[in-house]
């Protein structure tokens, strides 16, 4: 039995009526925002960054199964075992038998998106295992039971006082202030036991180096460094796009990551993770295990979303939009929000429940203009669009209103026909200049008015015109 | 580019135009003539088929684009008040048409023949208008298609500066759009709305008396929410001020 | 069929059947690198050490330049006494345990609240004012992490100009388990995007810059 999910318009109308969640997404893609342009300003070597970055991106993925190879070869012969799945069920029972097999009671985990595409949070709950979030964001939204609405700021919708309250009851003891400094210090203080005593350690990985076999980390807090050192085991999930052929490519994109995420240079630890502790390390895991997924990659691979797939996950294309800037990351329902997840979220969840998200666009291309590998957005929703309309996902009034239209507009003179009778009907219903009230389009008049049509059409006047010079020849 | 000399223009009104404001249309074939253009409206043309595209139906509106193609195929130019409309053409009509072998090349030559007006004007035309004087303070929106599809964003600023007494205003967040997006707006008219509600209220910091912007989508949304909002702020498509339209009614003014 | 080879196959399928060899696909790949500095930022200031360090400081890390190696025990002193910190956690390092540590309070466990500790860095990297540091037997990855002050000893020698010359010093040797570049003390911008420092690791960066 499946309960009722609420609907996109249901999850945007939420949203739109919460005005401390709106306060919460302005300071922090507003922020965002100005520090993006700001380092920019001080890189004008960006677009060529960016160019070879795509090429970068485009040359791995031109040549995947080469660089999964000769990653996989060389991470094994660094001592990590290489696990490989299909989809996010396998990626789940894989992390979950590491973890039961090495009977681990207590698991802390570095932010990772693609841990939560495969659902892992719920996988570990499911297997009895007490998992621990301990980016400063994810361990926000994990006291309140929720998902990440951003991809770099999980807990940008939380207000600090919102925070407080969590930590009030979450921290033992509470923090003894509402500053987001001293919350920082209670979070760091709560979570420090949690490190230590933990089994095992789970990350993400932002690259996966093929030539060294190194997987790598970006993280400002030191969390991720404190997440996989302490415990005896580390285990990595990533994504099969995330390969790069070696290092000096990572930091290419790397340049254009930060910048475009945080408008910093540099985050504060850029580490690459090579294989188990060493004989006579001082410190380290004793396994570690990586584990490829794929999820949906080879099928974007195989049809017109391959371009997705250069993406790095910067999030500047929700800094940069319209309407995530109204609506927040949770309205979006899948695990990925904003333009780039609108373009995910039908790869990983299907197009019959998240085709809202294509539509919900106003294709103003600023989302592209951002991206900091050139991935065309608006042409990849317009991809959807085009699917959802083959397979007839659209609602019938949509489609027999674009049908009824397109009838007239190709014949042109019953076309010209139709405008004339359209524009006396609609001077009908405005007085003074504008109509407050239109029937089939009361989307636009229930928040704006509508200009009278100013006479008659274009088309009436230039031929009569014309007619009149012809005449008067 | 350099045109030749008296070019053969098609203007495309565009369905908006012709329904809702012809004066633009009008202000279009003034200022091309002035420009030493040969205008001619051809009668095959309606829509360029962006509902259609819009909406997934790549049918229509590779239809639609075959229709427009054929109606200016003896044009030099093709120009539009509209950099939506036109960025559809430059854009999209030779990637519908990319399959299609009888059309394919066609596309191509009509996308490349294909201009907004104002960059039309300005880079092709060379044009500048003479002897305009409007005594009144003005702010401009780039409309999203024309400043990211065809980079125009110098043309329409450089025109108006030769406007006397025009003294234009900054727009906070100018390159954001305005929560138009076509049937975006009926769509999904509580995110539009709230969009849409941030750019008049930007619009009405400005403190502008005019609200300038190259897209009449784009302006009937924005000129629509200040008048529900009681704003005082007038509305006119760019080219409308350089005709010297503007001591006529502005959008939603009863002439 | 295995996970793996769904996989593999999945991709050979979209990709085609005709593969360059490895040897253009290496070489294609090189040609990605080529003219980095037509994509990366220019040095913050002609000589590496002043790059290094206008990058470095503006993200909070803090320097003091010392003359030689024999300097650093009193270099850290002031620090610690600066700082009212009462000792330091040593990194097992010969070069540092050669050094004359009378009078400074080191140890070589690391707390879990540690308040300082001090190890060497690799190398610092102009471009961006970071500094690398290597797991080995000789240094935990934890005395970078657990202390609330991290002091690292950088040799003016040991700067490099960009992040591709780390890479290309690594070229050919063998890999730390962990490599870390540590730009700047450990931060956060979790609530409300206000930056505040010290959220897991060390809320102090300190530099000990070393040579003439």
């Amino acid at each position: 039995m499946t309960v009722p999910q609420p609907s996109f318009k249901e999850r945007a109308a939420a949203a739109l009526s919460d005005g401390a969640l709106k306060i919460a997404i302005d300071r922090t893609t507003g922020t965002a925002e100005r520090k993006r342009a700001a380092a920019l300003a001080t890189f004008p070597e960006f677009d060529a960054a960016r160019a070879k970055g795509k090429a970068i991106k485009n040359h791995v993925i031109a040549h995947l199964d080469h660089y999964l190879e000769m990653f996989e070869r060389n991470a094994t012969a660094a001592g990590a075992q290489v696990h490989w799945a299909t989809d996010d069920a396998e990626a789940r029972a894989i992390v979950t038998r590491i973890c039961l097999d090495a009977n681990a009671k207590l698991v802390t985990r570095s932010k990772s998106m693609l841990g939560e595409e495969i659902g892992l949070p719920h996988a570990l709950a499911d297997a009895g295992i007490e998992r621990v979030e301990t980016d400063l964001a994810e361990h926000i939204i994990q006291l309140a039971g929720e998902r990440p609405s951003h991809i770099v700021w999980p807990a940008m919708h939380r207000t600090r006082e919102q925070v407080a309250n969590l930590f009030r009851t979450g921290h033992n003891p509470p923090p003894a202030a509402e500053d987001p400094g001293t919350m920082v210090q209670s979070a760091r203080r709560e979570l420090r036991a949690k490190f230590l005593a933990a089994d095992i350690g789970i990350s993400g990985a932002n690259f996966l180096v093929a030539d060294t076999g190194a997987t790598c980390t970006v993280t400002n807090e030191g969390n991720a460094e404190l997440t996989t050192t302490p415990p005896r085991i580390h285990i990595v999930t990533a994504g099969i796009e995330k390969l790069v052929p070696s290092t000096a490519h990572a930091f290419a994109l790397l340049r254009l990551l930060v910048r475009s995420a945080t408008g910093g240079e540099m985050t504060q630890y850029t580490t690459f993770h090579h294989g188990p502790r060493r004989p006579g390390d001082a410190d380290g895991p004793e396994e570690m295990h990586i584990v490829l997924v794929d999820n949906g990659r080879t099928r974007m691979l195989a049809d017109e979303f391959r371009e997705m797939l250069r993406c790095i996950r910067c999030g500047a294309c929700m800094n940069h939009c319209v309407v995530y800037r109204q609506i927040g990351g949770h309205a979006y329902g899948g695990t990925y929000p904003g333009p780039m997840g609108a373009v995910l979220t039908p790869v990983l969840d299907g197009l019959a429940p998240s085709r809202d998200l294509a539509q919900a666009c106003t294709m103003n291309g600023r989302c592209a203009e951002v991206c900091p590998v050139g991935i065309p957005l608006p042409t990849l929703l317009r991809a959807w669009r085009r699917r959802s309309w083959r397979e007839r996902l659209e609602p019938g009034s949509v489609r027999a209103g674009i049908g009824l239209w397109a009838m007239l507009a190709r014949r042109p003179a019953l076309y010209r026909l139709a405008s004339r009778i359209g524009v006396r009907a609609l001077r009908l219903l405005g007085r003074r200049g504008w109509i407050s009230r239109l029937p089939l389009a009361g989307g636009w008049t229930a928040y704006r008015d509508m200009p009278r049509p100013s006479g008659r059409t274009f088309m009436e006047q230039y031929r009569a015109e014309q007619a009149r010079r012809e005449g008067g020849r | 580019m350099v045109a030749k000399p008296n070019p053969r223009v098609g203007l495309f009104v565009t369905c908006l135009v012709d329904a809702i404001r012809p004066g633009i249309g009008f202000a279009a074939i003034q200022l091309l003539e002035e420009a030493g253009c040969r205008v001619e409206v051809p009668q095959g043309q309606t829509c360029c088929g962006q509902p259609a595209l819009n909406s997934g139906d790549d049918t229509d509106a590779a239809h639609l684009a075959r229709q427009t193609i054929a109606a200016f195929e003896g044009c030099d130019h093709v120009v539009l008040p509209s950099g939506s409309c036109a960025g559809t053409m430059v854009h999209a009509y030779p990637e519908l048409l990319a399959g299609d072998p009888q059309w394919a090349a066609r596309a191509t030559a009509f996308a490349a023949k294909t201009h907004e007006i104002t960059s039309f004007l300005v880079d092709v035309m060379g044009y500048r208008p003479q002897g305009r004087r409007l005594d009144a303070s003005a702010t401009y929106h780039d409309s999203c298609a024309g400043l990211r599809e065809l980079r125009i964003a110098a043309q329409p600023r450089a025109l108006l500066a030769e406007v006397e007494g025009l003294q234009m205003r900054p727009l906070e967040g100018n390159d954001v759009c305005c929560g138009f997006g076509g049937t975006f707006c009926v769509k999904y008219p509580q995110i539009s709305e709230a969009i849409t509600t941030e750019k008049a209220e930007a619009i009405e910091r400005s403190g502008a008396d005019i609200l300038l912007a190259g897209d009449l989508g784009c302006l009937m949304n924005m000129a629509g929410k200040l008048h529900r909002r009681g704003a005082r702020t007038r509305c006119f498509h760019t080219i409308e001020v350089l005709a010297g339209h503007a001591d006529g009614p502005a959008i939603g003014e009863e002439g | 069929m295995t996970a793996r080879d769904r996989i593999l196959s999945a991709i050979r399928n979209s990709l085609g059947p005709r593969r360059p060899d490895p040897d253009a696909i290496a070489a294609e790949a090189a040609a990605l690198l080529a003219d980095p500095q037509v994509t990366r930022p220019p040095l913050a200031a002609p000589d590496l050490a002043e790059a290094f360090a206008l990058k470095a400081m503006a993200l909070g890390t803090t320097i003091d330049h010392v003359p030689d190696m024999a300097a650093v025990p009193a270099a850290l002193r002031r620090y610690l006494a600066d700082h009212g910190l009462p000792g330091v956690a040593l990194q097992p390092a010969a070069e540092l345990a050669a050094l004359d540590w009378d009078g400074t309070a080191i140890h070589t466990d690391i707390a879990a609240d540690e308040a300082a500790g001090l190890g060497l860095a690799r190398w610092g990297i102009a471009e961006s004012g970071s500094l690398v540091i290597h797991s080995g037997s000789d240094n935990p990855i934890l005395l970078s992490f657990l202390p609330l002050h991290h002091i690292l000893v950088l040799r003016r020698n040991d700067l490099l100009p960009h992040l591709e010359d780390y890479a290309a010093a690594m070229q050919g040797r063998a890999q730390p388990r962990n490599a870390i570049l540590i730009t700047g003390p450990s931060g956060t911008t979790d609530i409300e995007g206000s930056y505040v420092r010290g959220a897991h690791g060390p809320g102090f960066l300190h530099v000990l810059l070393v040579g003439p």
